[in-house]
């Protein structure tokens, strides 16, 4: 018998399985069918017949509903289907389950956000440090001339330039546009009655061709005029403020007898922050003839500090590269100490990159361990708020296993859950990446600029910071969105009905999560105990001799050293004086010895007979220079690494040559630390300078009256020299910088150590919080039985043992590798520590775990159980 | 027997021309088409829908849904004033390409 109406149903169940057909049509066509068939039976037609009749007329619906969709389509299928079906029904749950669990829901907004911002900081930061001095719109076309030096086998990359290159570089090659050399030298700068020292860059006037540093007063060109001279916009605001110096007159003096006054003739507009290579006053190269008449631009034996190329296309530079031959020639005849394997170029794009490779290069490279450590943290702590949200996201979605199973009843596919759980979990990432870029622009971007010269504001307008934070989100959203919805959405509705889903008993990747997410933890925690004994470390270090009760000065003129020497030797908390031609921490020179089988590069620091006993070195053998022997113009004192380096068993009476002097080894010192401990050491021998070449004195003084005889330095200097700035200091003060880097470091590390150890509270704290939760009767019940605290703390903890202790297990080494690792790469000799700072950091994950768990205790120990076993 | 695309082309003034005497709804004009037609223009009853709905989509046409007593609800169509200027503009159309196949096949006889 033909049921009609069944008939209908079935026709119309199938028009509902297509998506372009809404309510409305489905009424509509419903009517029309009726409305057929009542014509069809009118005319006397069966039931039936009307039915099939009516169903064919009304022709195949897959095709009609294909032509629906194309309308569908024209009004865009993202917007219709992804928007309006899901995200306005799914956005209101998500914002209805984050409403009911606000803890839960903060601790996974704020671990993401905090991540996120960190990604954010992150990449403004790398952003910033790529863009370095590649603002000059030919930076691409620019080259920096190197050369290659092979020595004791291995190669090492030069940033200076013998003398005569840059002129014949410019004359031998069509294909270079524009050479200039770069020459940096000191001066005392004086308008009226201001006098400053400052550092002078001669160059050639194609240089601000090259470098389009931007003027805001004068004109380019004047640097042809060997009398101009142009200001950075920070030193003409030092010495002018506001007002345009350009017309003044400013004297450069380099000491008594050589000095020249110059025509201010333009002021650059303030520079971008992202740059190395800059001025503080720019000068014609020829000036160096007359301030520095040392220099000899015709002799191979002398280098000048940089030689910059500009070629009309970068690949041109190959060409020039390979035809740099004959120079190398030149340059081994008359340097055969010095001899070289080939010249080559670096970009300047490029150059800020390179030079950590390049040495005495004009450019350095000091965000090295920034650009790999940062994205290391922010990758760290993105990963630890994705653990957290993982492990939150599992055992919250137990307290919805009925909701789950309620919609599978209902109808929903596994497909539609697991939709529903990944909108979930995006528009949560979505709420996390508005607060956490919120959090980046005005809290931690800021912060970092406080302690860096990175800008304190994000670009808004570039792209790529919107591509980065989209791409972010994206894996943030799949990362920690994709197990939770598989693993939610596999439950059958039966079991869950029935009650007998073992939630999380034996499920293997929450518990890999949870071990995952306590072995960063122990990582980042032992980040912070690491980093800061090692600040601790670094900041008590001694250097290797007496930096606290020394003080220094450096003159222009070797007369006028003996003169001050004079004047501080009268002083009674001087207790010793020592002129130099080179000093620790400020000057010294490379120098290559000859031993008969080998050739080493090592420090030379030529200085007077007592300098050794004023710095306070410590003699390991032998003994130092005698004053007036003058059999010790042909002796070395020589550190340890020296003598390791060479080989030296028993080094006092060896001799090496230098040049074509044999010298001999008459005392060992200690090691010590010339530079900062960024640096390494280096293999140093000391000779004896005559007096005529000392511009360094150095004073040994009492440490009762260390002030006293800093104020008796410079008066004595205000008195001998009143027309220069005193240029000394304490020696301790001579490495600038490092330690405020150090405290920054500090600074930077504890701020990390703390959003480590926040993010893995919070997220142990809801994990276990959670537990407790869905174990309320449970509890309930043995506290009625009489359970006492002991006995529900080990029941809490019980889930916990074994996940704890294999997180520790690996934990440990994983933070001591990463960790020693990082530490590496930042200073030449870290921290010397043994398992200390890793086993530290476990023992500080135990103690937040118990802080957690005893939360947790006090509040269940606190309830009336008659509540909990009231609540369902 | 008119073929399919022919019919579809023309599907637009039909429902145009037919909504400009009156409103109506979905199996009304279907009706009036195979009426008018005499039978020859033959697709299924279905495809006219999702053409409506694209009239409607271009604010050719506008619906509403009438209850009329006794009767089942009904969405009536009812062309709009853009509807007309439409159709005016196809009628132009049409008759453009009936005057251009009439020249060919009643060739006039030469004046010259």
């Amino acid at each position: 018998m033909f049921q009609l109406e069944k008939a209908i149903t079935q026709w119309l169940m199938n028009l509902r399985k297509h998506r372009a057909f809404d309510d409305g049509t489905i009424q509509e066509m419903e009517i029309h069918l009726r409305d057929h068939m009542e014509d069809l039976m009118n005319q006397g037609r069966t039931e039936e017949e009307a039915f099939q009749e009516a169903i064919e007329a009304f022709g195949e619906v897959s095709y009609v509903a294909e032509e629906e969709f194309s309308n569908l389509k024209s009004k865009g299928t993202f917007k219709s289907l992804l928007f309006k079906a899901m995200l306005s029904n799914y956005f209101k749950t998500t914002m209805r389950g984050m409403m009911k669990h606000p803890l839960n829901s903060f601790i996974n907004v704020f671990g993401l956000a905090v991540a996120i911002g960190a990604c954010m900081v992150t990449y403004a930061f790398i952003d910033y440090d790529l863009s370095t001095d590649r603002f000059h719109e030919h930076a691409k076309e620019i080259f920096l001339s190197t050369y290659d030096v092979n020595r004791e086998n291995t190669r090492e990359r030069y940033g200076d330039t013998p003398a005569p290159l840059g002129a014949m570089l410019k004359e031998d090659f069509s294909n270079v546009k524009q050479v200039t050399r770069v020459h940096d030298g000191n001066a005392v700068v004086k308008y009226g009655d201001q006098v400053f020292h400052e550092s002078i860059r001669y160059v050639d006037p194609s240089f601000l061709q090259m470098f389009t540093f931007p003027l805001q007063w004068g004109v380019k060109s004047a640097l042809e005029d060997v009398n101009s001279i142009i200001l950075s916009e920070e030193t003409a605001r030092k010495y002018f403020g506001e007002e345009n110096p350009v017309g003044q007159e400013i004297e450069l003096i380099v000491s008594d007898r050589l000095s020249k006054v110059f025509r201010i003739a333009g002021v650059t507009k303030p520079l971008p922050q992202a740059r190395i290579i800059d001025f503080t006053l720019l000068t014609h190269i020829e000036n160096l003839k007359v301030l520095h008449p040392s220099i000899d631009f015709n002799d191979w034996g002398q280098q000048l500090h940089a030689t910059f190329i500009q070629v009309a296309d970068p690949k041109e530079v190959l060409r020039i590269q390979d035809k740099m031959g004959r120079y190398k020639k030149l340059q081994n005849s008359v340097e055969t100490d010095w001899a070289i394997d080939s010249f080559g170029f670096v970009s300047l794009h490029d150059l800020h990159l390179a030079s950590s490779e390049i040495r005495r290069d004009i450019s350095y490279d000091s965000s090295e361990e920034g650009r790999v450590g940062m994205p290391v943290v922010a990758l760290f702590i993105l990963a630890l708020a994705c653990f957290n949200y993982l492990n939150i996201a599992i055992v919250s979605a137990s307290k919805r296993l009925k909701e789950i199973g309620m919609r599978k009843v209902i109808g929903a596919s596994r497909r539609l859950i697991i939709l529903q759980f990944i909108t979930e979990n995006l528009v949560l990432t979505l709420i996390a990446g508005a607060v956490g870029f919120l959090l980046a622009a005005t809290v931690f971007l800021p912060w970092f600029s406080s302690f860096s010269s990175i800008t304190s504001e994000f670009d808004l307008l570039d792209v790529n910071l919107w591509i980065t934070l989209a791409c972010v989100l994206l894996f943030t959203g799949f990362a920690s969105g994709i197990y939770p919805a598989f693993y939610i959405s596999k439950f059958q509705a039966i079991t869950i009905f029935r009650g007998s889903v073992k939630f999380g008993k034996k499920n293997y990747a929450s518990k890999v999560f949870l071990i995952g997410q306590l072995i960063l933890t122990c990582v980042g925690i032992g980040f912070a105990v690491i980093f800061a004994q090692n600040s601790w470390y670094q900041g008590n270090r001694e250097w290797g001799y007496e930096k606290e009760d020394v003080l220094y000065a450096v003159v222009q003129d070797p007369a006028d050293m003996q003169k001050l020497k004079s004047a501080m030797e009268q002083q009674s908390g001087v207790l010793a004086a020592a002129g130099s031609q080179h000093h620790l921490s400020k000057k010294f020179r490379t120098s290559v010895v000859h031993r008969p089988d080998h050739e080493y590069e090592v420090h030379e620091l030529a200085v007077g007979a007592n300098y050794l006993e004023v710095m306070g070195l410590e003699t390991k053998e032998g003994r130092f220079f005698h004053p007036g022997q003058v059999e010790d113009e042909k002796a070395l004192v020589i550190n340890e690494l020296f003598a390791s380096t060479l080989g030296l068993k028993a080094p006092i009476g060896q001799t090496v040559r230098i040049d074509s002097t044999l010298y001999e080894i008459i005392g060992v010192v200690e090691d010590f630390h010339f530079n900062n401990f960024y640096y390494e050491q280096s293999p140093t021998m000391f000779t004896l300078a005559d007096e005529s070449t000392h511009t360094y004195l150095s004073l040994k003084v009492d440490h009762q009256a260390r002030t006293e005889s800093y104020e008796a330095l410079q008066k004595s200097w205000s008195t001998l020299f009143p027309t220069t700035p005193f240029n000394g200091g304490f020696q301790e003060d001579t490495w600038p910088g490092f330690y405020e880097d150090l405290n920054t470091m500090q600074r930077f590390t504890r701020a990390i150590a703390a959003v480590f150890v926040l993010l893995a509270s919070l997220g142990l704290y809801g994990l276990i919080q959670l537990n407790v939760k869905g174990r309320v009767r449970e509890f309930s019940i043995r506290k009625t039985l009489g359970a006492d605290i002991w006995n529900l703390t080990s029941n809490i903890v019980s889930h916990y043992y074994f996940i704890f202790g294999i997180a520790i297990l690996l934990g440990i080494p994983a933070a001591h590798m990463l960790n020693s690792a990082m530490l590496g790469m930042m200073f030449a000799d870290p921290l010397p520590y043994g398992y200390l700072g890793a086993v530290g950091s476990a023992i500080l994950l135990v103690l937040v775990l118990v802080a957690v768990v005893a939360a947790q205790v006090r509040k269940v120990s606190r309830s009336n159980p008659v509540d909990g076993l009231k609540t369902e | 027997m008119i073929s399919k695309n022919l019919t579809a082309a023309s599907t637009k003034p039909i429902i145009l021309g037919i909504l400009k005497q009156g409103n109506s709804y979905g199996y009304l004009i279907i009706k009036k088409i195979k009426e008018l037609s005499g039978g020859t223009m033959a697709y299924s009853d279905g495809m006219l829908y999702p053409v409506l709905h694209r009239l409607e989509k271009e604010k050719l046409i506008v619906s509403k849904w009438t209850m009329e007593n006794g009767s089942r609800p009904r969405k009536y169509y009812e062309i709009t004033e853009l509807g007309k200027q439409e159709l005016i503009a196809e009628q132009n159309q049409w008759k453009q390409v009936n005057a251009v196949l009439d020249t060919l096949w009643n060739p006039k006889p030469s004046t010259n």
